[in-house]
């Protein structure tokens, strides 16, 4: 047999459970802006019924948990996405950096000083006995070196650039993952004692998120909520509530920072983020570059040094070196290319050593025929420019249209991963009127209860 | 159940107002500079292509450039052979007069006397200069080829053999030069051994005919040997037609390559902003939506 006082009890659980469930609801709304909330719900239960004689009556209700909802997967989706835009923006502004440099749409870059040169040659072909003539080509073979200098000391400098930019990236990595560290602490200490863990989740996911944008990230479930976060290649960055610092140290060869975890050199195995993309310029992209303007350099001065020694200057004497003779190997030949003489006699547009063939112009037109040369790995001087144009403008090309089609991909994902955890003000206010209408059933309800307590107690008659 | 969708428009709302306002500044950008290929990597190809067409337009402003300086030096050379042949030809009827019988000694020594002017002018003809550069001495530029000793009336040649070519246009180069020893000197029409053959043979009143004779193959062999640079003045002036035509084609290709199309640019600048108008018109609407609160009666 049911009893009015377990029925007011029913309702004061109903008034309860309607009152978490309006504070959730709240504290939704309140948090409409707050980045990486996610929505919670309050989980209404009935309680277990209770055995009166063979009846069985149902025993109120409570809000069994507060639960907050995501999708752990399009989390980790998401995640990844963020790791290749942070990589690609990182070689996207890099690389623009470098195209800037060799924007021939505009003639800045090395064709003007490349083709200016050859064409001073041309001229000394027509007119090799004229000392202006010569002198503007020693003048072109000046600015040419300088060209070449100053391209290969701005790649240098944004090689620096980048090499400054993997140790800040390295500094905010470490400061993440003993943020993450402490917070695992948290998401496990509350799901041990069964709180909700939503909110800390929402906190890690957030830094996780800024993790992904400097490093690639692979997550490990360990238990308990808690994550184990490594590089993809492996190397630890969260455990439980510790966190390893990566760290960097100079390449003793080339004086660059390389990243090191747990005393292994980590700097090729960085895949994803901003740091991958720092490193690929600094270590891949920009030696490359500075290689092939080395190669252009050293072949095309070896081929000029060569060819003048075939021929005679002004005074009837074999010439000699035209530009400072390039290191052996070629490494630094643009960023230090010379040119070896002042004297405009001095170079060997004569064929013939005979004193008094001022006119001999069989020289100049071999060294002039040089441009047409494929003296720089199969190709000529100009084509070879023209290739290392091509391959720089297709890099940052190739990185723009990848970054582009992923942004769409990480946009895709933030809607579901919102549409699964973003707080919808209509729907919190839907709920509120449903919560609000029941709050006021139960308050009836307890009136009404109270009311027949009263009469119960009026029948007693008054002595 | 519907799906549920990301209750906050405003990032994709503020996404697409960005994509807008980028397509917009690509616009102006190709309107502003004319070009549709701002940076290498708008068009890797095209901009590689830009180099070897920069290369080749600037190097046919050189092969012009050196067209011009090699016009006035050929053009002297040339001129120098017509005045040649005038005093050949002058030489010759002076030689036909000598040979005439009836000419009194005196007469026959003063002809002999204008042909001696004759020689020197041709002396003179074959030292001549440009810009202070000997014209006719292979590539001894530097010193006069050709020297007449006053006593023997025998001219040297001090010059050498050689040819230069110059390139004047790419693949195409053209012989500047013929050595003077050819010119004036050749085995088949010896200019200055005819000369002074019929100087002596006037002088001595013998073998004038025969003089005549070489003098005339002189001239036959100057006619020829000038063909040379007839012939380069001729390539000269085609290979300018060709270079000023290849200049306009390069032009032509670089607006293919990297201009921009001005109808289309335009076109897109308004459709960007039709696009921006409309995506913001949608966002502030969208935006200024009242919520299921705004409907409940105040309490």
């Amino acid at each position: 047999m049911g009893s009015l006082t377990a029925s007011l009890n029913i309702a004061m659980q109903g008034l309860q459970a309607e009152q978490t469930a309006i504070q959730t609801t709240t504290n939704n709304i309140a948090n409409v802006d707050t980045p990486g909330y996610s929505r919670q719900v309050a989980n209404f239960d009935d309680n277990p019924p209770i055995q009166i004689g063979n009846l069985s009556l149902g025993s109120g209700v409570n809000i069994s948990q507060v639960t907050s909802l995501r999708d752990a997967v399009l989390d980790k989706r998401v995640n990844q996405e963020t790791q290749q835009q942070g990589e690609l923006n990182a070689f996207i502004s890099g690389g623009q950096q470098i195209q800037a440099l060799f924007n021939e749409t505009e003639s800045t870059g090395l064709q003007t000083p490349l083709t200016n040169f050859f064409n001073s040659l041309s001229e000394l072909s027509a007119n090799p006995s004229d000392v202006d003539t010569r002198q503007a080509v020693l003048t072109a073979a000046q600015n040419l070196a300088t060209a070449f200098n100053q391209t290969s000391n701005n790649l240098t400098q944004i090689q620096q650039g980048e090499d400054l930019d993997v140790t800040q990236s390295v500094n905010q990595i470490n400061s993440l993952t003993s943020q993450i560290a402490a917070v695992n602490v948290q998401v496990s200490a509350a799901t041990g004692t069964g709180q909700n863990p939503g909110p800390f989740i929402d906190q890690r996911q957030q830094l996780i998120n800024q993790l992904s944008n400097l490093v690639d990230v692979s997550e490990i479930d360990a238990g308990n909520n808690s994550l184990t976060l490594t590089t993809t290649s492996g190397a630890p960055l969260v455990v439980g509530g510790q966190s390893f610092p990566l760290t960097t140290q100079a390449d003793p060869v080339t004086g660059l920072q390389d990243v090191y975890s747990q005393g292994n050199n980590i700097t090729s195995k960085i895949t994803g983020g901003e740091l991958a993309g720092q490193i690929q310029l600094r270590d891949q992209e920009i030696p490359s570059d500075i290689s092939s303007l080395d190669s252009l350099a050293s072949t095309l001065a070896t081929a000029v040094n060569t060819q003048n020694a075939q021929g005679y200057d002004l005074n009837g004497n074999p010439g000699g070196n035209i530009f400072v003779p390039p290191p052996a190997n070629g490494a630094g030949a643009a960023g230090s290319l010379a040119v070896a003489i002042t004297d405009p006699s001095l170079l060997a547009a004569s064929g013939g050593p005979a004193p008094g063939t001022a006119g001999d112009n069989t020289n100049a037109n071999a060294l002039l025929a040089i441009q047409n040369q494929t003296i720089d790995n199969g190709e000529s001087p100009i084509d070879a420019y023209s290739s290392l144009v091509y391959k720089i403008g297709n890099d940052v090309s190739t990185a723009q249209s990848n970054q582009t089609a992923g942004s769409e991909v990480l946009d895709q994902l933030t809607n579901l991963q919102q549409g699964v955890s973003g707080v919808d003000i209509n729907e919190e206010s839907a709920n509120l009127i449903r919560f609000q209408s029941a709050y006021q059933a139960s308050a009836q309800v307890s009136g009404i209860i109270d009311q027949l307590l009263q009469d119960t107690i009026n029948i007693i008659p008054v002595t | 159940m519907a799906i549920r969708l990301n209750p906050n428009p405003l990032p994709d709302l503020l996404l697409q107002i960005q994509q807008t306002e980028q397509n917009q500044n690509t616009a102006t950008q190709q309107i502003s500079t004319g070009r549709s290929v701002n940076q290498l990597s708008d068009n890797p190809a095209a901009a590689a292509s830009v180099v070897l067409n920069h290369n080749q337009s600037s190097q046919d402003d050189q092969y012009l450039q050196n067209i011009s300086t090699l016009q006035p030096q050929l053009q002297v050379a040339d001129s120098s052979f017509t005045s040649v042949v005038t005093a050949l030809t002058q030489a010759i009827s002076l030689g036909t007069e000598g040979a005439n019988g009836t000419l009194s000694h005196g007469d026959r020594q003063a002809v002999a006397v204008e042909v001696q002017g004759i020689q020197s002018q041709l002396v003179s003809l074959a030292n001549a200069t440009y810009q202070g550069k000997y014209l006719f001495g292979g590539t001894a530029v530097g010193a006069a080829p050709f020297t007449l000793n006053a006593t023997t009336g025998a001219v040297t040649y001090n010059g050498n053999t050689n040819v230069t070519s110059v390139q004047i246009s790419n693949g195409n180069s053209i012989q500047t030069n013929v050595p003077g020893s050819q010119l004036f000197q050749n085995t088949s029409g010896n200019v200055f051994q005819s000369i002074q053959d019929l100087i002596t043979g006037l002088q001595n009143n013998s073998n004038i005919g025969a003089a005549v004779t070489e003098v005339q193959n002189a001239l036959t062999t100057v006619n020829t040997q000038r063909v040379q640079y007839d012939n380069s003045l001729n390539q000269l002036s085609s290979s300018e037609d060709f270079l000023n035509q290849d200049k306009v084609n390069l032009s032509t290709q670089e607006n293919a390559l990297i201009g921009a199309a001005l109808a289309t640019a335009s076109s897109n600048l308004v459709q960007a902003q039709t696009a921006e108008e409309a995506t913001l018109n949608a966002a502030s609407r969208i935006l200024s939506l009242p919520n299921l609160l705004s409907y409940l009666p105040p309490p």
